[in-house]
C-alpha cells in the first residue's frame, strides 16, 4: 500500500538517462566498484584459470594425500591426494554457475508472478500475492530439506530448490515496481491507444523494472551461493566427487583437526564472493534506485 | 478487526493444509523408505514385515487421509523410528529451539535497533560505514562455517565456551552455552534489523513533525528518542515477522553444528531416517508456529501504527 | 582505508584459527603425571565414565531401529546368553554352559542361577523363551537381527534354569551369534504388551535389564545416565555411574575427549587420528574386527562373469595404497570373507592379487578384453567395457570409491562413479538389485559361518549381493554349519577361503582395524575393540 502511494509521487525517468554514465557513477561508490572488479577477477580466474593450471581436479594420488603446499600443489592436496588448487577452480565454476542459475530461475519465477499480479490486478493480484506472502511466511528451508533428502541432489534439483524457496522477495519488488509503472502516464497512454496487454507489459513495463531486477538478482546470487553451501553442510547439496566450494567445505570438516586449511580455503572463497556480490548489489541499489540514494 | 482475524485464520488453515500435502506426497512418493527397512542385511521378508507393521502398504491417498483426520484430533501418530508419539518427541525438543529463538530475537532486536540508530544519527560517517560493512559481512559468511571456526577458536583453543549443549550448574554456564549459537543465528537477523532501523529513522527524521519539534527548540536527544524513535520503530515490528521463518531455517544449521537438541536437528534426523510421521509433525508444528507469530506481529502492528487502519 | 579493513577482517579469523591450532597441542600437558603412577592392583570404587553416542538410543536390542548408538547402551543395560570372550570365542554370560545334541538339532543352555533383573525379579528360562519365541521368531515383527536365527524353530523351557534351542538344521555358530546384539529381555515387563516396538514405557523410558548398570535418567538429545546395579550377579561394578552423551558430530566428540569430557569411544574414521595421538591424556587402541570391505559386481551381467576379469580388477587396484591413505594404514589386504580376528579359522597362505597393472592387462587380454582402437578403453567385439560404479555417501566409502575408480580407469575400464545417499543406495542396489558394481562392507558375529552372504539360495533377494551361485561353495557352507568339531570345521573353512580367494564371489578389499580412543583415567579395560570392552564394563575403574 505504501509503495503505491510512493509511486504516485514519483515522476518516471527514462531508463536511458539512468544508465548514462553508469560505470562512472559505479566507480564513485568505491566499495561497490572494488567488489565489481574483484568479481571480474574471480570469474576470470575460476573460468580461465584451468587453462593455465591444467592439473586435473579428479586425479587422485593416495600416496601424497593431505600434503602441504608445494610447487607441484600450490594449495596442497586433499584427503585422496587431489590438487586443491584445481579443485578450488573447478569447484568455483560449479558454485558460481549454481549461484547464477538459481538467480536466473528465482528472477524468472518471481518476475512472472510479481509482474502478472501487479499488471493484471484484481483477483489475479489477490491470489498471486497471497500465495507469495504465504510462501514467505513458512519456514521453507524445512521443505527444501525434505525435498532434497527424498528427491535426490542433482545440480538441477539443487538449483530449482533454491529458486523455489527464494523467489518471493523478487516477486514483491517486481510487483511494487509494476504497480508504479502501470499507473504512470505513458503506460496508461499506450493502453488507451489500444495496445494489447502482453505487449504493453513487455514493451513498457518490463524495461522500467529492469534496474530493480538487476539489484535483486545481484543480491540473489549472493543468497543462492550461501544457500548452496548451507545445504551442502547438511550433506544435501551437489554430491561429490563433483567439487563445489560448499561440498569441499563439508568434506573438509573431518580434517579440521589435522588439515584445517582444507576447510579455510573454500570458506574464505565463499565469504569473499558473497561479500562482493552483496556490496555490488548495495552499490547498484544506491545508483539505480533514487529512493535509496544517499544524499 | 474481527473480519481481519477471521480471514487471516482461514488463510492460515489453507496454508498449513497445503504444506502438509506437499510434504506428505513428496516424502511418500519418493523412492526409499524408513531406515528400519533400509538396513543392508535386512531380507525381503523382514522389510515386508516392517512395512506392514508401519502401515505403509496402503495407498498414499488413504494414508494421507487418515493422517489428516488424526491430526485434526490432535494425534500426530507415532514416530516410525522410535515408536514414541510424535507430539512427545516434538514437545521434548521444542523448548531448546524456543529458547534459542527468543534469545536471538531479543539480542538482535536490541542490538540491531541501537546500531541502526547510531548508523542513522551518524549518517555517512565512519561509524555508519563500519556498521554497514559489518552488516554485509554478517549476511555474507556461511553460518555453519563461522560456527565451526568459532568452535575451533573459542571451545578448542581458548576453551572459553562450550561447543555443545551442556547441563550447566550456574547461570553463567547457561549464558556461556547460549553465546555462540545466538551470535551465529543473529548473523541472519541482526543486519536486516540494523538496515531497516537506519532507513526508517532517516525517513522519519526528514518528516515534518520532527522538523517542527526541532524548530520548537527541543533538545536533539529528546527529538531523537521521543519523537523520531517511536515512529521509526513501528515498521521495525513488521520486519520481525519476516525474520522469524528465516531464523527458524537458521536453527537447522546452528543446532546441527552445536549438537543442540531442538526442532531443527529433529527434522534433519527425521528426514534422513524417512520417519514420515515425525517429518510431518515437525513441519506442521513449525508452520503453525510461524503463521501464529506472523499473525501476532500483524495485530500488534495494526494496533500501534495509526496509519494502518483498514488492513486486509 | 576501507579496503585494508576489508582484507584484515577476512583473514583475521583465518589466521587466528590457523595459528591457535599449533598452540593447542601444548595445552594438554596439564595431566601428564599418568606415566609414573604404576598400575595399582586395587580397583578404586566410584566415579563416572562418559561415553558418546550419536543419537537417541532405544532400550531394546531387537527393535528395528536399534542402531549402533542403541547397541552400545544395550550392552551395558542388558546381557545375552553368551558374550564375546577375550579370545574372541563365545564366553558364558547369562548361560553358564551349552552343548549341542548328537545330530546338532538341539542346543541345551544351562542358565546362571541367582540372576536378578533391575527391578528385583529373578531371571529365568521364561525370559529367554519369551525373547526368542515372542520377539525374534515372530516373523511379523521384523526384529532387528532376526535373520541370524532363521535356523531356530523354537526355544523350549526345560526347567527354570535350562532352555533348549530347537533347530531346523544344524547351526554350529549359535553360541557365537548369541553373543552379538542378542540380549535377553524381561518377560514380566512385556506381559500384555501388544506391539513391543511401540512399548515406549520400556523402550524409551524405563528399561529393565540384568546388566551391571541400571537406568537412571535420560534427556532426549542430550544424555543418558546409568547407575551401578548393586545386585549384579557378578558382583557390583566399580564405577558409580556411566553417562552416555548424545553428540552426533564427530568433531564435537573429539573436542570433548581432548578436554577430558569423554572417556572412551570407537573412532570411525582416521582423519583426526594425528591430533588424538598427540594428546597425552589419550590412548589409541587398535584391534582386529569381524569386518571386511568388498566390491560386488553384478554376476548376472556377462561383463563380470569371467573370473579373469574380476582377478584383473583386483590386480589393477593398489589396495595397500588405499589402506595407507584412507585407513591411515590401519588395515590389511583381504583375500576372503574370514577375518584375521578369528584366529582359529583365518588362513594366511591364500592366493592374493598384488597390485600389478601388467598382470591385470594380461588377464584381461586372456578374457578377450583389449584396447584395440586406441581410445584408452578396453573393448571386445566392438563393445567398450563401460559400467557404472554406485557408491553410498557414508563414512569413507566415497574416498575409497574415488581411488578405486581411478585405478580401474588406468587399466582401461570405463567407470562412471555414481554417488547415492544411503537410503537411495539400499533401494536401488540392494532391494531392486540394480547395479553394475558397488563397494561396501560386511560385519558379522565372530564365527566363520558366512552362508548368508554366499549361498545360492540368497542370490537375488537375500544377502548374496553379487548373486554368486556355486554348488561347491554351497555344500561347504552347509557342512560348516552342521559340523561342531573345531578341527573338522577348520578343515571346511580352509576350503571355503581357498574357494573365495580363487573365484572371487566378491572382490575382497581389506580388513579394517577398529580404533578405540580411551582416556588414561580408565583402568582394567580388556584388550578388545571398544564395542567388546563394554561387555566387561563392570570390571573397569577410574583413577
Amino acid at each position: 500500500m505504501n509503495q503505491v502511494a510512493e509511486a504516485k509521487q514519483e515522476i518516471p525517468a527514462s531508463p536511458k538517462a539512468r544508465s548514462n554514465g553508469f560505470f562512472r557513477r559505479l566507480a564513485k561508490n568505491r566499495m561497490a566498484f572494488a567488489a565489481f572488479l574483484f568479481l571480474v577477477v574471480i570469474h576470470i580466474v575460476v573460468f580461465l584459470g584451468p587453462l593455465i593450471w591444467n592439473v586435473s581436479p579428479e586425479k587422485v594420488d593416495p600416496i601424497n594425500a593431505l600434503a602441504g603446499w608445494s610447487l607441484e600443489h600450490p594449495m596442497g592436496t586433499d584427503d585422496v591426494g587431489r590438487d586443491v588448487l584445481s579443485r578450488m577452480l573447478a569447484g568455483g565454476q560449479i558454485t558460481l554457475l549454481v549461484g547464477f542459475c538459481s538467480m536466473f530461475f528465482t528472477v524468472l519465477i518471481g518476475g512472472i508472478i510479481g509482474a502478472a499480479a501487479g499488471y493484471f490486478g484484481g483477483w489475479i493480484d489477490t491470489i498471486l500475492m497471497r500465495f507469495t506472502e504465504a510462501m514467505m511466511s513458512i519456514p521453507n528451508f524445512f521443505l527444501a530439506l525434505v525435498a532434497l533428502t527424498v528427491l535426490g541432489k542433482s545440480p538441477m534439483m539443487v538449483i530449482l530448490v533454491i529458486a523455489f524457496t527464494s523467489w518471493m522477495e523478487i516477486a514483491r519488488v517486481v510487483y511494487g515496481e509494476t504497480l508504479k509503472w502501470k499507473e504512470s502516464e505513458f503506460v496508461e497512454a499506450s493502453i488507451s491507444m489500444g495496445s494489447k496487454s502482453m505487449r504493453t507489459l513487455r514493451k513498457h513495463v518490463v524495461p522500467q523494472i529492469i534496474p530493480s531486477i538487476i539489484v535483486s538478482s545481484t543480491l540473489g546470487i549472493a543468497w543462492a551461493i550461501l544457500s548452496e553451501s548451507a545445504i551442502s553442510y547438511l550433506g544435501l547439496g551437489i554430491q561429490p566427487p563433483t567439487a563445489t566450494w560448499g561440498n569441499m567445505l563439508q568434506g573438509a570438516q573431518q580434517y579440521i583437526w589435522t588439515s584445517p586449511i582444507l576447510g579455510i580455503l573454500p570458506g574464505v572463497a565463499i565469504t569473499l564472493v558473497v561479500l562482493a556480490y552483496n556490496f555490488l548489489g548495495d552499490g547498484l541499489r544506491d545508483l539505480l534506485d533514487p529512493k535509496y540514494q544517499k544524499k | 478487526m474481527l473480519q481481519f482475524v477471521i480471514r487471516r485464520f482461514g488463510q492460515s488453515i489453507v496454508l498449513v493444509l497445503i504444506v502438509t500435502i506437499i510434504t506428505f506426497f513428496l516424502m511418500n512418493l519418493a523412492p526409499g523408505g524408513p531406515s528400519s527397512m533400509m538396513r543392508m542385511d535386512a531380507t525381503e521378508a523382514e522389510r515386508e514385515a516392517i512395512a506392514e507393521q508401519l502401515g505403509l502398504n496402503d495407498p498414499v491417498i488413504v494414508r494421507y487421509g487418515s493422517w489428516l483426520i488424526n491430526a485434526f484430533q490432535g494425534d500426530l501418530g507415532l514416530s516410525l523410528s522410535s515408536g514414541q508419539p510424535v507430539l512427545d518427541r516434538i514437545v521434548e525438543r521444542f523448548p531448546h529451539t524456543f529458547n534459542l529463538a527468543i534469545w536471538t530475537v531479543f539480542f538482535s532486536v536490541i542490538i540491531g535497533i541501537v546500531l541502526g540508530i547510531i548508523s542513522a544519527k551518524n549518517r555517512n560517517t565512519w561509524k555508519d560505514h563500519l556498521i554497514n560493512f559489518g552488516s554485509v559481512i554478517g549476511l555474507s559468511v556461511p553460518s555453519f562455517w563461522l560456527a565451526i571456526m568459532f568452535i575451533l577458536l573459542f571451545s578448542v583453543n581458548l576453551q572459553w565456551l562450550p561447543s555443545s549443549l551442556v547441563t550447566g550448574d550456574s547461570i553463567w554456564d547457561t549464558i556461556k552455552m547460549y553465546i555462540m549459537p545466538v551470535l551465529i543465528l543473529s548473523t541472519a537477523t541482526l543486519p536486516t534489523i540494523v538496515r531497516f532501523t537506519r532507513s526508517s529513522m532517516l525517513e522519519v527524521v526528514s518528516q515534518n513533525y520532527v522538523r517542527t519539534a526541532r524548530a520548537k527548540g527541543l533538545k536533539e536527544r529528546t527529538v531523537v528518542y521521543s519523537h523520531a524513535l517511536r515512529n521509526a520503530l513501528i515498521p521495525v515490528i513488521s520486519i520481525i515477522g519476516v525474520l522469524i521463518p528465516r531464523m527458524l531455517s537458521g536453527t537447522v544449521i546452528v543446532e546441527s553444528v552445536f549438537g543442540w537438541p531442538g526442532m531443527g536437528r529433529l527434522i534433519v534426523e527425521a528426514a534422513q531416517a524417512r520417519d514420515y510421521n515425525l517429518v510431518m509433525g515437525v513441519t506442521v508444528v513449525v508452520t503453525i508456529l510461524v503463521v501464529l507469530s506472523n499473525f501476532i506481529v500483524d495485530i500488534i502492528y495494526s494496533k500501534v501504527d495509526p496509519r494502518v487502519k483498514n488492513i486486509g | 582505508m576501507k579496503k585494508y579493513l576489508f582484507i584484515m577482517m577476512a583473514f583475521l579469523l583465518t589466521v587466528l584459527v590457523a595459528c591457535s591450532d599449533d598452540s593447542a597441542s601444548n595445552d594438554t600437558d596439564q595431566n601428564t603425571d599418568s606415566e609414573d603412577s604404576s598400575e595399582s592392583t586395587e580397583p578404586k570404587q566410584g566415579g563416572n565414565v562418559n561415553i558418546p553416542i550419536v543419537g537417541d538410543p532405544i532400550f531394546n536390542p531387537w527393535h528395528p531401529n536399534a542402531y549402533a548408538e542403541s547397541n552400545i547402551v544395550n550392552r551395558v543395560l542388558f546381557q545375552g546368553l553368551t558374550k564375546p570372550g577375550l579370545d574372541n570365542l563365545p564366553a558364558p554370560s547369562l548361560a553358564e554352559d551349552w552343548t549341542p545334541s548328537e545330530d546338532g538339532l538341539v542346543w541345551t543352555f544351562n542358565l546362571k542361577e541367582g540372576v536378578k533383573w533391575h527391578d528385583g525379579v529373578e531371571f529365568t528360562a521364561d525370559d529367554v523363551a519369551f525373547t526368542f519365541n515372542d520377539l525374534v521368531l515372530n516373523a511379523s515383527l521384523g526384529s532387528n537381527g532376526a535373520s541370524n536365527y532363521k535356523a531356530v524353530k523354537e526355544v523350549v523351557v526345560v526347567d527354570p534354569h535350562t532352555v533348549e534351542f530347537h533347530l531346523d538344521r544344524p547351526f554350529a555358530s549359535l553360541p557365537a551369534y548369541l553373543a552379538f546384539n542378542s540380549e535377553i529381555l524381561p518377560a514380566h515387563k512385556f506381559e500384555g504388551v501388544e506391539n513391543p516396538w511401540e512399548y515406549t514405557e520400556f523402550n524409551k523410558e524405563a528399561p529393565v535389564g540384568t546388566g551391571a548398570f541400571q537406568f537412571d535418567t535420560y534427556t532426549s538429545g542430550q544424555s543418558l545416565t546409568l547407575k551401578r546395579f548393586d545386585d549384579y550377579h557378578n558382583g557390583a561394578a566399580n564405577i558409580e555411574t556411566v553417562t552416555f552423551k548424545i553428540l552426533p558430530d564427530v568433531n564435537t566428540q573429539i573436542a570433548q575427549v581432548l578436554s577430558n569430557e569423554l572417556d572412551a569411544f570407537a573412532l570411525e574414521d582416521t582423519s583426526s587420528l594425528k591430533r588424538l595421538e598427540s594428546a597425552d591424556n589419550l590412548e589409541i587402541v587398535t584391534s582386529d574386527t569381524t569386518r571386511y570391505f568388498w566390491i560386488a559386481t553384478d554376476l548376472t551381467n556377462p561383463l563380470f562373469q569371467d573370473v579373469k576379469v574380476r582377478q584383473a580388477m583386483l590386480h589393477a587396484i593398489d589396495r595397500q595404497a588405499i589402506i595407507d591413505s584412507v585407513l591411515s594404514g590401519y588395515g590389511t589386504i583381504a583375500n576372503s570373507a574370514i577375518t584375521p580376528d578369528q584366529e582359529g579359522y583365518f588362513k594366511e597362505d591364500l592366493p592374493t592379487y598384488e597390485y600389478n597393472v601388467d598382470k591385470a592387462k594380461a588377464l584381461l587380454k586372456e578374457a578377450g578384453w583389449e584396447d584395440t582402437n586406441g581410445d584408452g578403453i578396453l573393448d571386445k567385439d566392438g563393445k567398450d567395457f563401460s559400467f557404472e560404479f554406485d557408491i553410498a555417501l557414508q563414512g569413507d566409502l566415497e574416498q575409497m570409491a574415488v581411488l578405486v575408480q581411478q585405478y580401474l580407469i588406468e587399466v582401461g575400464f570405463d567407470v562412471k562413479l555414481n554417488t547415492l545417499e544411503w537410503n537411495a543406495m539400499i533401494q536401488k542396489n540392494i532391494i531392486e538389485r540394480d547395479f553394475d558394481m558397488i563397494l561396501n562392507w560386511w560385519a558379522y558375529p565372530t564365527d566363520p559361518d558366512v552362508l548368508a552372504q554366499y549361498h545360492s539360495s540368497n542370490a537375488g533377494t537375500g544377502n548374496n549381493i553379487p548373486g554368486y551361485q556355486n554348488e561347491e561353495l554351497d555344500a561347504l557352507l552347509e557342512q560348516g554349519q552342521s559340523v561342531g568339531d573345531p578341527a573338522e570345521r577348520k578343515e571346511i573353512y580352509d576350503q571355503v577361503q581357498v574357494h573365495m580367494a580363487e573365484n572371487l564371489p566378491y572382490l575382497y578389499l581389506w580388513y579394517p582395524q577398529a580404533l578405540s580412543v580411551r582416556s588414561d583415567r580408565l583402568q582394567n579395560v580388556p584388550d578388545l575393540h571398544f564395542g567388546g570392552t563394554l561387555h566387561y564394563i563392570n570390571e573397569w575403574w577410574v583413577k
